[in-house]
């Protein structure tokens, strides 16, 4: 590191005070509001005709108290927004999307249980207050404040991010803006009842608990919002139990896109197994009656409801969202006097609980304190340094889980048919799925899900008898859908199993990868270490298939998982590996936590020979779990102990080279040894160095493309740490794999890699780099 | 215009708060208090105690006396309930009321939730009971240094010991207070002596038993609880006027509070489980960030406790005993009508 990067970093990690001196008070900043101007003035003057429910609060079962409670809530969350403005407009606070017009989904939070995982709309700041009042000791005010101003001691995220959130609450912190939340809400739903079926008990959640996931009516657009409404009706409509609310908090416009008269209705409205209920959002009354009509629901029927709520969204998208610019003053002016605290306020009045000036009270009340607590919380300490930003990334490593010790019959009895098999070397497919039935034997909470892997044992024969040995609920064959399937692992994560979810082929990852890049990666990281959703996703895939071609089948890039902090993903290159690597994998899910991806060159599933016909180079007997190899995290092979050349190398590129090696030898007199890392995630750095240590001369394999590959990675680490080793790369052409005869064309081959080889040593020797 | 009031969270002390420096207490700043006091002292009169006034007034104190149940609390209760009637209400402004142990039920009556006579019916009943169904008692341990800073030895030092103790036959231990940087035990009388012995030793005379107090906010309270519930009203309890803050933390808003909840735990929870005042503190400060802290009288006991709970929290920068002195000093935010010049600023 340079010196002025030192000097920067050191400055940057030195703890001070934050200064007090020129900091304006929050309680003298002015904002301009027209939301509570008509308030204020529609309260004092009883200007409050057309306002308040028709019913009382004894009509839907709330006592007075309860309403007022309600109604404190509300009267915070809004106090909050303008809040959030007034420390933006000081220079104090970050972030001013609000929950201003949705504040009746309060009635949610009194409908439901606090044991009931709740995935929050960002509008849900009336939810969350209004739950923290089931909990003693809560702060809701004080926690949205430090939230705001980006305190390291905001209790969900420390600083990190401002999102609605809370352990105690059960409330995980995430954002709804692409409804990247849903199919996560519906894994978690599934999971309980998947716990029933399974016999499983230490689960987070209680047996009879549901699941709610609010998300606006632009979110719904999403295909992640389709995707995961559609899973929950798959599931439900074959009887299967899917506990969970979805609430549609619908204020009609997406920032500035209005979502069409009718839209949500249309398509909600008349769903297979999808109850559907309207409610009008601006009426905490009838809210109420809604949220108790579908706890009620979804509780009993354990099948999915879908609530509409009709709201407004009052002021812009966010503070710095100037709504002039797409809705006219007319309209403007008729969403403000749709103020839900209006009603909600008008209904306590007319039903004689509190009069306007209680009401006042409350309001200006609640203003005024919040301006005292702002002005203490802006000073609360901020996150000052990389690495207290970086704490979280990965999550706390636990101490015990779920785990039983394996009787010998059972083992047996599990592994009966293969028993004469078991004896003899096998590829790999055959060998991880062995693997994937100790496992399971092992942990009673691991449920494997994916496309065709139960019936079918999946495209490649992996989880060949699974389904026979544990049963359908234990090995599920899923709908046709990767973004489901990665929210069904984080979902049952959530609740304490073990998901080993797979991804049928590398090209079809994409199109969900932000379940593990938005969602499963960054939940340590904003809940500062509360939450965590352990799991495995494996994937096939890489180049190199004979029969079965095509860049659909054959992806041979990764970049999109290779820069997510956090990610573990393992690429074993043969079958003995690959069954160390996957039983470290479930150590690093279940006692690290971690979120893994287990990446499987499909090409090697079924390799038996190394350099020739018949040699069964490339099989393994299996070992069973404990007598077995042990290949931790970060450890690398390395094959050979030539000093001429060291190739760097992995799945794929890790067998070509091996032939490679022997020609060298062979053939060129080169004397090479071939690393296979193993490990792409984190990058085994110490691991790399210390195998290419005596070699001059280092040759990257990587049947990745060019751009994007490790090859970029591991170059850039051989130039900054090894100036004097001479590296070079021989990397896939940045090209989509062909189908057919050409199929390998733009990949590194056994050839190719032999004369990159030969040039390799052969430039060292005239440059002597 | 009139100036701006300060708001304040107004605290109620416990029943330890009336000592020997306290003498004469209502004498001096409450003379003028007849409605109040003449309830109380008829309340006491009817019972065949001593009344209030006459235990205030006497010319020696005695700590056999003084401290029992039945004597203490309605004692104590009255000289805070006459602090919150004489605060200035021109220049204070009630944000939120928390109190420790006894203090709750003064705190209950300072926000109206009972009324007087409600009020000193159940200070007196729950003093008799804890009285005459003594059991156990308390001792309390500083788990802080000199400088109010943690002291993890300590800490753990006590966490061993009680739980090696609990394993002994008849021996219970609790939590009952959590009191800024002290630990307040409940335990029966063999665990309290060993605890004693084994617990962390100093600084002074610490650990310190408390006299004549019994295991109060521990499960060995049930007796308590349940003779309490059959002779006490439970239709008495209304809603606060002011924000209550209960030993668990929890906010009772006016309006918004059941009053079956709020009798539930009055009765129920807070005489059997662990009071924590640090956290009704934290949370007052938190969510309601006050001018200033009052503290009734008698006595300025919990100023010290409060001071460090500033300290546990860091706020408004007090990260030591020397800082909250030095905050005091220059702009008093701990108010104890049991000192007379910090009374002066409330009163």
């Amino acid at each position: 590191m340079g010196f002025v990067a030192s000097v920067a970093r050191e400055t940057r990690t030195r703890r001070s005070p934050v200064p007090d001196t020129g900091r304006r008070a929050i309680r003298d900043v002015q904002i301009k509001d027209n939301v509570h101007a008509k308030f204020l003035a529609r309260i004092s003057a009883n200007a409050l005709k057309n306002y308040g429910s028709r019913l009382s609060p004894a009509d839907v079962g709330l006592t007075d108290e309860q309403l007022v409670g309600i109604f404190h809530s509300q009267v915070l969350s809004r106090q909050v927004d303008r809040m959030a403005c007034k420390l933006r407009a000081a220079n104090e606070g970050y972030y001013t999307v609000g929950s201003s017009g949705h504040e009746c989904n309060a009635a949610f939070a009194e409908a439901f249980r606090l044991s009931d995982l709740s995935f929050l709309h960002y509008r849900d700041a009336a939810f969350q207050i209004h739950r923290s009042k089931e909990v003693a000791g809560q702060t809701p005010g004080w926690d949205l404040l430090l939230s705001l101003a980006a305190s390291s001691e905001d209790p969900i995220a420390s600083g990190r991010h401002k999102v609605l959130g809370s352990k105690l609450l059960n409330i995980p912190p995430q954002t709804s803006t692409i409804a990247s939340h849903m199919p996560k809400a519906v894994g978690a739903a599934l999971s309980i009842g998947l716990a029933k079926r399974i016999e499983f008990t230490e689960t987070n959640f209680p047996a009879d608990s549901v699941v709610i996931c609010s998300f606006g009516d632009a979110s719904v657009n999403h295909s992640t919002a389709q995707g995961a409404i559609n899973s929950a009706c798959w599931n439900a409509f074959q009887g299967i139990e899917v506990p969970i609310a979805f609430i549609c908090e619908d204020n009609g416009i997406g920032i500035s896109v209005r979502t069409p008269d009718g839209w949500i209705r249309s398509q909600f409205a008349d769903r297979a197994v999808l109850r559907y209920m309207p409610v009008n959002g601006l009426d905490v009354l009838e809210t109420y009656k809604a949220a108790v009509a579908a706890e009620d629901f979804v509780r009993r029927e354990r099948k999915p409801v879908f609530v509409h709520m009709h709201c407004v969204r009052l002021q812009g998208h966010a503070g710095t969202d100037v709504q002039t610019s797409y809705r006219t003053r007319e309209e403007i002016d008729a969403i403000e006097n749709q103020d839900p605290l209006l009603h909600t306020a008008a209904t306590l009045i007319g039903n004689g609980i509190l009069t306007g000036d209680d009401v006042l009270d409350t309001y200006n009340g609640v203003e005024e304190t919040l301006a005292r607590m702002a002005d203490e919380a802006v000073k609360r300490p901020k996150l000052e340094s990389p690495e207290e930003i970086m704490a979280s990334i990965v999550p706390r490593t636990r101490e015990t889980w779920p785990q039983t010790k394996v009787p010998a019959d059972v083992r047996a009895a599990a592994f009966a048919e293969d028993e004469l098999l078991m004896g003899k070397p096998q590829h790999m497919a055959r060998l991880l799925g062995w693997c994937l039935t100790d496992l399971m034997l092992q942990h009673e909470n691991i449920v494997i899900a994916g496309e065709d892997v139960g019936r079918k044992g999946g495209v490649y024969g992996v989880t060949r008898k699974l389904q026979q040995r544990f049963g359908a609920d234990r090995v599920i064959d899923t709908l046709l859908d990767e973004q489901s399937i990665l929210g069904l692992g984080i979902g049952l994560a959530h609740n304490n199993m073990l998901p080993i979810a797979e991804i049928q082929f590398l090209a079809y990852l994409h199109n969900a990868e932000d379940q593990l890049r938005g969602e499963a990666a960054t939940l340590s990281f904003f809940s500062s270490r509360q939450y965590s959703n352990p799991m495995i996703v494996r994937v096939a895939g890489l180049g190199y298939q004979q029969g079965f071609g095509g860049h659909f089948h054959n992806d041979n890039s990764i970049a999109v998982l290779r820069d997510v902090p956090g990610i573990v993903i393992a690429c074993p290159s043969n079958g003995r590996d690959a069954v160390a690597m996957m039983r470290e994998c479930v150590r690093l899910a279940l006692e690290e936590q971690r979120v893994v991806v287990f990446l499987e060159p499909i090409a090697r599933y079924m390799t038996r020979d190394l350099h020739e016909p018949g040699d069964r180079g490339w099989t393994a007997v299996y070992e069973a779990p404990e007598e077995g190899s042990v290949v931790a995290l970060g450890d690398v092979h390395t094959e050979g102990r030539g000093t001429d050349l060291a190739i760097v190398t992995y799945g794929n590129g890790y067998y070509l080279s091996r032939q490679a090696q022997k020609t060298l030898l062979e053939i060129h007199g080169v004397a090479a040894r071939v690393i296979d890392m193993r490990w792409l995630a984190p990058l085994p750095e110490e691991a790399l160095l210390a195998a290419v240590s005596g070699c001059r001369s280092v040759l990257i394999v990587d049947e990745c493309r060019r751009t994007g590959s490790q090859s970029e990675s591991l170059m850039a680490l051989f130039a900054e740490t090894r100036p004097n080793v001479h590296a070079a790369r021989i990397a896939a052409d940045d090209s989509f794999i062909p189908i057919g005869a050409a199929s390998t064309l733009t990949l590194p081959g056994r050839e190719s890699i032999v004369t990159r080889a030969l040039q390799c040593i052969e430039s060292r020797g005239t440059a002597d780099c | 215009m009139a100036a701006v009031k300060k708001s304040a969270l107004v605290v109620c002390p416990g029943r330890g708060a009336y000592t020997r420096s306290e003498l004469g207490y209502l004498l001096r700043n409450h003379a003028g208090e007849r409605d109040l006091l003449g309830r109380v002292d008829a309340w006491r009169a009817r019972g065949g105690q001593r009344t209030v006034s006459e235990l205030d007034a006497a010319e020696r104190f005695s700590l056999a006396t003084y401290s029992r149940g039945d004597n203490a609390s309605l004692l104590t209760f009255a000289c805070s309930l006459a602090d919150f009637r004489s605060l200035d209400s021109d220049a204070i402004e009630v944000a939120a009321i928390a109190g420790n142990s006894l203090g709750w039920y003064t705190s209950l009556a300072c926000a109206g939730v009972l009324d007087l006579d409600d009020a000193i019916n159940l200070v007196n009943t729950m003093g008799n009971l804890t009285h005459k169904r003594r059991i156990g008692g308390q001792l309390v341990f500083p788990l802080t240094d000199e400088e109010w800073r943690p002291d993890a030895g300590r800490r753990e030092r006590l966490d061993a010991a009680v739980a090696d103790i609990r394993q002994r036959s008849g021996c219970e231990l609790y939590t009952s207070v959590i009191l800024g940087g002290i630990a307040v035990m409940a335990g029966t009388d063999a665990a309290l002596d060993h605890l004693q012995r084994e617990g962390p030793q100093g600084p002074g005379r610490f650990p310190m038993r408390l006299e004549n107090h019994g295991a109060y906010h521990s499960p060995l309270m049930k007796g308590v609880r349940d003779a309490a519930r059959e002779l006490l009203n439970p239709g008495c309890f209304t809603s606060p006027s002011v924000p209550l803050i209960d030993g668990n933390g929890r906010i009772w808003r006016p309006g918004a509070s059941s009053r079956r909840a709020l009798r539930d735990y009055t009765l129920g929870t807070q005489i059997v489980e662990t009071y924590d005042f640090s956290a009704a503190i934290r949370v007052g400060l938190r969510e309601l960030a006050p001018d200033c802290v009052i503290v009734l009288g008698p006595g300025d006991s919990l100023g010290g406790a409060i001071g460090q709970i500033l300290c546990e929290m860091g706020w408004l920068g007090v990260d030591s005993k020397i800082a909250f002195a030095e905050i005091q000093e220059s702009r008093p935010f701990v108010l104890s009508m049991g000192r007379a010049e910090q009374r002066a600023l409330a009163a």
